[in-house]
């Protein structure tokens, strides 16, 4: 492999250094393209108190072409698929080179905060929300609490 | 699909006459069988709606199967038959077919070049409105996916609003906050930035985090980046066609922007993505011509005449300037008599299908008892049918008795007719169907390309014409006109081709009028027919 950009190596030494309230990312070892991420779930959410698994990969052409984000853990949101993929604006189209791998994770945790089931990517989930948001609202929070448990 | 003519749907001929008729005959390709059934069916229909309107044209097969349907001394059939022959088809002439029911297609050729003309020429009308450079107005013309009527009317009540989300100007509070920044910044005086490149010592461009002396790019908005960083952003961007904006805010990059940049006219690809937009925006007016590497665009003006095509189950055949004929509504090779949706139904259908049979006829054999599909994934060649217990030979797909305990190799003599003539009652109906239309239509790409190659011959045989019997160049124009009538329907007008005599083909060329006349004819009655049928709703595609 190519010797990593020095601009993952600054990223990655800031996200150590002034960590994210909230947010964890760390490098594996075998490949620095690659984070772990955990996510808590944002505070007045459903998923408060739940903290959340992802895995980071940046690819070849990074920051030319967005990271590839990917949830672990299971999740009820109307944006985010079964396989743990997100619809998310950032990650695909309006991906700018400006854009760092905390404003990527910052935005993940708003929409967290913000489901949008107007624009949505896993569908029974996102009509659930639309015509009986308490309900969806409770599944979600039941599915915090059994899959995204604090250790 | 590319090799195939449609033109060259099944045409009958006169087997009636033919005393090799029954020579010729095969059940296998069985082409003539429809068509033929088909016509007189359609004259059967008057009085008897029965049996076609029940099914649709897919369901014919049991008919067409059994030859003992076609028997052509039927006295009844033969003389409705005739009858279609010579009298309805002579009214219908080729001009009818082109222009009477139906009203003129008005289309042009075009080539990108003329549309970019045509943008423009739109863009320089709106002019006096914005008044604002052209290139702005691209910009919002294509915001507004060429809707002139919207943007006008946003135009007027939001002016402002509008050319900060195009990107031509800023957010005033963008402006103070990137103002505050600089004043921040002691290196950046508080001057708004000029658009364009600078050099820079030991600077750190954000993107790449490099720290060096480098040729660096912004807008006005003060968003500063090395050039290496900028232009790979905008070699990744040419491509999809959109507009390229400052890689942290709206600001659009205009064309000569982009040119500095890159250093070499890289706008023009831009252009060109923004011709396909506007094509791609405009699909019910232009359409590229399908054709490989053809870079021809028709254009038609007035599209409120292809519904009535469809309803009268015409297509809509327009021809590009390469000469290129196609469909304007579904894109695909001229298909009469079928319409646009039969044609649909049946690409789906064989583009599917064959995929399955493909697989299923390569990869599985069936059970010669009970005809399940049995796929062979490892062991020897005793096989045991899971469906019915049967045990066979995988080689032979005979019984296993006899091979005793020759397990791996089977020296058994297969009875090849046998055999076969199992396989074929055992293939389930649908099928068998679907095999039967396949073949036909593999058939007649194979005769299409055949008549090409005979067209091909004919140049020689007429050079043969003039060198040997003396006869001018325009005299042997016959052969050539016949074989242009033959392109689109093959038939034993062939045979007369086949003629290697030059004597031979002087002393039979009255004929040669006679059968171009008589397949031409057959081929507008087969074409109006189709379409009969399309029009009474008697035969419809299935699934």
């Amino acid at each position: 492999m190519a010797s990593l950009p020095k601009r993952i190596i600054k990223e990655t030494e800031r996200l150590v250094t002034d960590p994210v309230p909230g947010i964890t990312a760390e490098p594996h070892d075998d490949n620095l393209r690659y984070f772990k991420v955990t996510i808590e779930g944002p505070a007045g959410s459903p998923y408060e108190n739940g903290l959340f698994h992802l895995e980071l990969y940046l690819p070849d052409d990074y920051p030319m072409e967005a990271p590839k984000v990917r949830f672990l853990t299971k999740i009820y949101h109307p944006n985010i698929d079964r396989l743990g993929r997100i619809c998310l604006d950032i990650l695909k189209t309006n991906w700018s080179p400006a854009l760092q791998i905390r404003t990527v994770l910052l935005s993940v945790q708003a929409l967290l905060a913000s489901p949008n089931p107007n624009d949505p990517l896993a569908n029974d989930v996102a009509e659930d929300w639309i015509k009986n948001e308490t309900g969806a609202k409770a599944k979600a929070k039941e599915w915090t609490s059994l899959y995204a448990k604090k250790e | 699909m590319t090799q195939m003519k449609s033109k060259t749907t099944p045409i009958t001929s006169d087997y009636i006459d033919d005393p090799n008729y029954e020579k010729v005959h095969n059940p296998i390709f069985d082409s003539e069988n429809i068509s033929s059934f088909t016509l007189t069916e359609i004259t059967d229909h008057k009085t008897d709606s029965g049996v076609l309107s029940q099914d649709s044209e897919f369901e014919i097969e049991d008919f067409a199967y059994s030859d003992d349907e076609f028997v052509y001394d039927d006295e009844e059939n033969n003389e409705t038959y005739d009858s279609m022959l010579s009298q309805p088809i002579k009214q219908i002439t080729k001009k009818e077919m082109s222009e009477g029911s139906v009203p003129n297609l008005n289309y042009e050729v075009l080539t990108t070049q003329n549309i970019f003309k045509n943008m423009l020429s739109r863009l320089d009308h709106l002019q006096p409105v914005f008044n604002i450079p052209r290139e702005d107005i691209l910009l919002l013309m294509q915001h507004y996916d060429w809707n002139e009527e919207r943007l006008l009317e946003n135009w007027t009540e939001r002016m402002d609003e509008l050319l900060v989300e195009i990107g031509v100007s800023q957010k005033t509070s963008a402006v103070a906050t990137s103002l505050e920044k600089k004043a921040e910044n002691p290196d950046i005086s508080g001057v708004k930035t000029k658009r364009g490149i600078a050099f820079k010592q030991s600077f750190e461009c954000i993107i790449c985090c490099e720290d060096k002396d480098t040729q660096t790019f912004s807008l006005e908005c003060g968003h500063e980046y090395c050039i290496d960083c900028y232009r790979h952003y905008i070699e990744n961007k040419l491509h999809n066609g959109n507009v390229i904006t400052c890689m942290d805010c709206s600001l659009a990059l205009k064309n000569i922007d982009i040119d500095t940049v890159m250093g070499h006219d890289s706008s023009k690809k831009l252009m060109a993505s923004s011709i396909k937009s506007f094509i791609q925006k405009h699909n019910k007016n232009y359409k590229w011509c399908p054709y490989a590497d053809c870079k021809c665009i028709i254009h038609l003006k007035d599209t409120s005449s292809l519904a009535e095509y469809t309803r009268l189950h015409f297509s809509p055949f327009v021809k590009c300037d390469a000469e290129h004929r196609f469909c304007f509504n579904c894109g695909f090779e001229t298909h009469a008599p079928a319409d646009c949706n039969v044609t649909n139904a049946w690409v789906k259908k064989a583009k599917k299908e064959s995929e399955n049979l493909n697989w299923v006829m390569s990869h599985t054999k069936e059970c010669p008892k009970c005809g399940v599909n049995i796929e062979k994934d490892g062991g020897c060649n005793h096989m045991k049918c899971s469906s019915c217990k049967y045990e066979f030979c995988w080689i032979c797909e005979g019984d296993w008795a006899p091979h005793g305990k020759s397990f791996y190799q089977c020296t058994l003599y297969t009875n090849d007719e046998k055999s076969k003539k199992k396989e074929s009652e055992d293939l389930s109906k649908i099928m068998k169907k679907y095999t039967f239309y396949y073949r036909v239509f593999n058939e007649h790409e194979i005769s299409a390309k055949l008549d090409w190659k005979l067209g091909q011959t004919i140049g020689s045989k007429v050079r043969a014409l003039q060198e040997k019997m003396d006869v001018s160049w325009i005299e042997g124009q016959f052969l050539t006109d016949s074989i242009k009538i033959l392109n689109e329907a093959v038939e034993d007008l062939s045979e007369l081709l086949q003629i290697k005599d030059p004597e031979q083909i002087m002393k039979n060329k009255l004929e040669f009028y006679n059968k171009s006349g008589y397949v031409e004819n057959r081929m507008y009655a087969l074409m109006e027919c189709g379409r009969d049928l399309l029009c009474k709703g008697i035969c419809k595609p299935t699934d």
